[in-house]
């Protein structure tokens, strides 16, 4: 009898959850503001998906314990989506088609690409933690923020900063550029404005070499970009297989001959954890400051509720951003009286302009014509185990 | 009252539900899809949909692993082949939505032939490799699609056709009226595997699966019959892709990896090996256990912040103990268990 128990649990359990979820409603004057989010816990980013989770867990709980927005709650839900695209679509129609969120914070490149198309026709505001230049153009997906710089920005930020300082150094000849990089929309998003950046400036064609996993054996690749004799080498991952990359790096003798350059989400206390002295004068892009002043309040929440970010700072910061850029938006159109309608925080975070977030990113801006928050980033050096930025201000020369 | 069920004639036995138990239950089966969608929220209908394109590439994959024996783990390959022909077809050249279904399983088909080829030389573990290997090349086929066909980018959104005007209208209602797409071609593939299954070709695989040598023997032609099976299995995958194409809106094949083709896999071995019902049971298991956790956690959210916490963990952890559970306690899978139910009701009380 084993099975029919197991069925009529399973009977009672869907039962629950379909009570459960037959809440949801309008949303008058006083009742709370309904956000959805989903997390990378437990897949294939989740080394710094966690830290994020807990950086977009904490403002709502911050923001909710400090009077909420124009005297409403926030009603904040949440989930692992595992970095699987199905598992992505089935949370996001609970959170928006069905639970009615008005605003949604996602996270990887692939899953807000999948997500598109709903997010046009719902209307709904949506931040991720992709900052895939596809999503930027509002006349292709009007209601994606990005809230830091595109990967082609970084990339182009990088790249520029690499030349001049070849110049600075007075070396002769030229750079040759190669990517290493995420095999995923994640990784590739940025390789077509760094390549035409590099044409642009007359160097060589860049290598492209995608990245094998944490675990495996990265001599291959480097071997490859050493045969082809880069200079430098663009990071576009996550923190843990470049981590492999610089140490693999280490033993080749390559660090000190080629220069390891990361984007936004390697450059990462994370990595310089997992690669040990091997990350040593690695550079890269640090578009979230944790010294800024407006690190301040998260990094003192934490500290507070006992929140462990230890080593996922950075992590933790833009968690916190992400979520409360879009909230400004939420928070604005409140203030002017208006119905919370997808249009109408569309309007709202449209109207930001130099909006403020402490020095941690840029002053964000959004137009109805650009959807970047900013074009500006500082570079970063690891020196004595630890990021060090530098004060130089850089702009993406894209247009 | 009967001890059995007893045929008198040859058309009796070959009846699909020859007792009125089997007819009951399918006219209740029936009933319930037709009210389901109108009862139930756009959560549970997206399921039902992701559980049903599941089901199809299930069916046509027990095709393959459950009737000829072949095993394949590089499935997900086929349904994106499905997706990609298409995006690019309905992109590309306006084709619309009912037209480029079969085209797409055309695709997938002849695709699967050719990686079936190895499956005339290798058996077992190496045939699996050579699946795998299939799954690799298809994915880089698709990573680099830029090389071959002009301004692709990373993913192919498909821009609503008439289709999707006229009859499938907006995206805000998509859920509820593909789920009638999906279910009519889910039925269809249905149909068509529970009478494959019983034709000539069916018996070859079935003979090819249990003993090639004593097969040959007897006059089956094993490599052509491999062949079919790869080839139809794969058919059916591209179907399933085209409708996540034209459902989902968006192609990327960071859907297809191969974690979703064991994903088919697991649902074959919870579902059943070599029975049709039983690729819907796994999907259905394989689908629902995770939603079921995740809500469960969203549930207790506010009474115990730390459940929500473990709940990721959990679901992996319970995925891997329903395979290991499967495998020690009911080989045969949830179709065998639902068959055990009805046996013992069959001759209840006096079972024996």
């Amino acid at each position: 009898m084993k099975s029919i128990t197991q069925i009529s649990s399973v009977i009672a359990a869907t039962s629950v959850v379909l009570a459960a979820c037959s809440g949801g409603g309008s949303t008058g004057s006083n009742e709370p503001i309904k956000v959805g989010a989903i997390y990378d816990l437990t897949g294939a980013t989740s080394d710094i998906g966690q830290f994020g989770a807990k950086g977009t867990t904490a403002y709502f709980e911050w923001k909710n314990a400090n009077g909420g927005i124009g005297g409403r709650k926030i009603d904040f839900k949440s989930a692992d989506y595992e970095y699987k695209v199905p598992k992505a679509e089935e949370l996001y129609t609970q959170f928006v088609t069905q639970d009615k969120a008005i605003v949604f914070i996602g996270w990887g490149t692939g899953d807000t690409e999948a997500l598109r198309p709903k997010i046009t026709a719902d209307k709904v505001p949506f931040v991720s933690a992709s900052y895939a230049a596809t999503l930027a153009n509002p006349k292709e997906t009007p209601y994606n923020f990005l809230v830091a710089p595109s990967y082609s920005d970084q990339l182009v930020i990088a790249q520029q900063y690499a030349l001049d300082q070849w110049k600075k150094d007075g070396k002769s000849g030229q750079p040759k550029f190669a990517y290493l990089i995420n095999n995923s929309p994640f990784g590739k998003s940025p390789v077509e404005a760094g390549k035409a950046h590099a044409k642009a400036n007359g160097l060589a064609e860049p290598l492209e070499v995608p990245s094998q996993g944490p675990t495996a054996d990265h001599t291959p690749q480097l071997t490859q970009i050493k045969d082809y004799g880069a200079t430098h080498v663009f990071l576009q991952n996550v923190p843990s297989p470049p981590s492999k990359t610089l140490k693999d790096a280490k033993t080749l003798g390559l660090i000190g001959k080629v220069q390891f350059v990361c984007l936004n989400y390697c450059a990462h206390e994370l990595t310089i954890k997992l690669a040990g002295d091997a990350a040593e004068g690695l550079w890269g892009i640090i578009p979230f400051s944790i010294d800024a002043d407006g690190a301040k309040v998260p990094l003192e929440y934490a500290k507070s509720k006992g929140i462990n970010i230890a080593g996922g700072e950075s992590g933790y910061v833009q968690g916190w951003y992400a979520a409360a850029i879009i909230m400004e938006g939420v928070e604005r159109t409140v203030k002017a009286n208006k119905p919370l309608t997808g249009e109408n925080i569309k309007a709202s975070m449209e109207g930001l302009k130099d909006f403020a977030t402490g020095g941690v990113t840029q002053p964000i801006t959004f137009t109805d014509t650009d959807h970047r928050g900013t074009r500006s980033t500082r570079m970063g050096r690891v020196a004595g185990g630890k990021w060090v930025t530098e004060p130089a201000l850089l702009k993406s020369s894209l247009p | 009252m009967q001890s059995g069920v007893f045929h008198t004639n040859y058309a009796k036995d070959m009846q699909l539900r020859p007792t009125w138990v089997m007819r009951a239950r399918l006219v209740l089966l029936i009933a319930f899809l037709v009210i389901f969608p109108f009862v139930a929220s756009v959560y549970w209908l997206n399921l039902a949909n992701q559980i049903m394109l599941f089901s199809i590439t299930a069916v046509g994959l027990n095709l393959l692993i459950g009737f000829t024996g072949q095993i394949s783990i590089g499935h997900a390959a086929f349904v994106a082949l499905g997706a990609y022909t298409a995006a690019l077809l309905s992109t590309r050249l306006n084709i619309p939505f009912p037209l480029d279904v079969p085209f797409a399983m055309i695709v997938a088909g002849l695709v699967g032939l050719i990686f079936g080829l190895p499956s005339a030389r290798l058996k077992g573990l190496y045939l699996a490799i050579a699946t795998l290997a299939a799954q690799e090349i298809v994915l880089w086929f698709l990573k680099h699609l830029d090389l071959f066909v002009p301004n692709v980018g990373e993913s192919i959104s498909l821009v609503p056709t008439w289709a999707h005007e006229q009859f499938l209208s907006t995206r805000a209602r998509a859920d509820f009226n593909y789920y009638w797409v999906i279910l009519f071609f889910l039925s269809l593939v249905v149909i068509f595997s529970v009478n494959l299954v019983r034709s000539r070709v069916g018996r070859a695989f079935v003979a090819v699966r249990d003993q090639d040598i004593a097969a040959q023997v007897i006059g089956v032609d094993v490599n052509r019959t491999k062949l079919i099976a790869f080839m139809v299995s794969s058919m059916i995958a591209g179907l399933s892709g085209a409708l996540i194409a034209h459902y989902r809106g968006i192609v990327n094949w960071e859907r297809f990896t191969v974690d979703t083709s064991v994903a088919v896999l697991s649902m074959l071995i919870i579902g059943g090996l070599g029975r049709v019902s039983g690729s819907i049971y796994g999907a259905i298991f394989v689908t629902v256990l995770p939603a079921l956790l995740t809500q469960f956690g969203l549930l207790f959210r506010d009474i115990l912040p730390d459940v929500n916490r473990i709940i990721p963990y959990v679901q992996q952890g319970a995925f891997g103990l329903a395979i290991i559970f499967f495998l020690i306690k009911e080989p045969e899978g949830i179709a065998k268990m639902w068959k055990d139910v009805k046996d013992y009701f069959r001759l209840w009380p006096f079972s024996y």
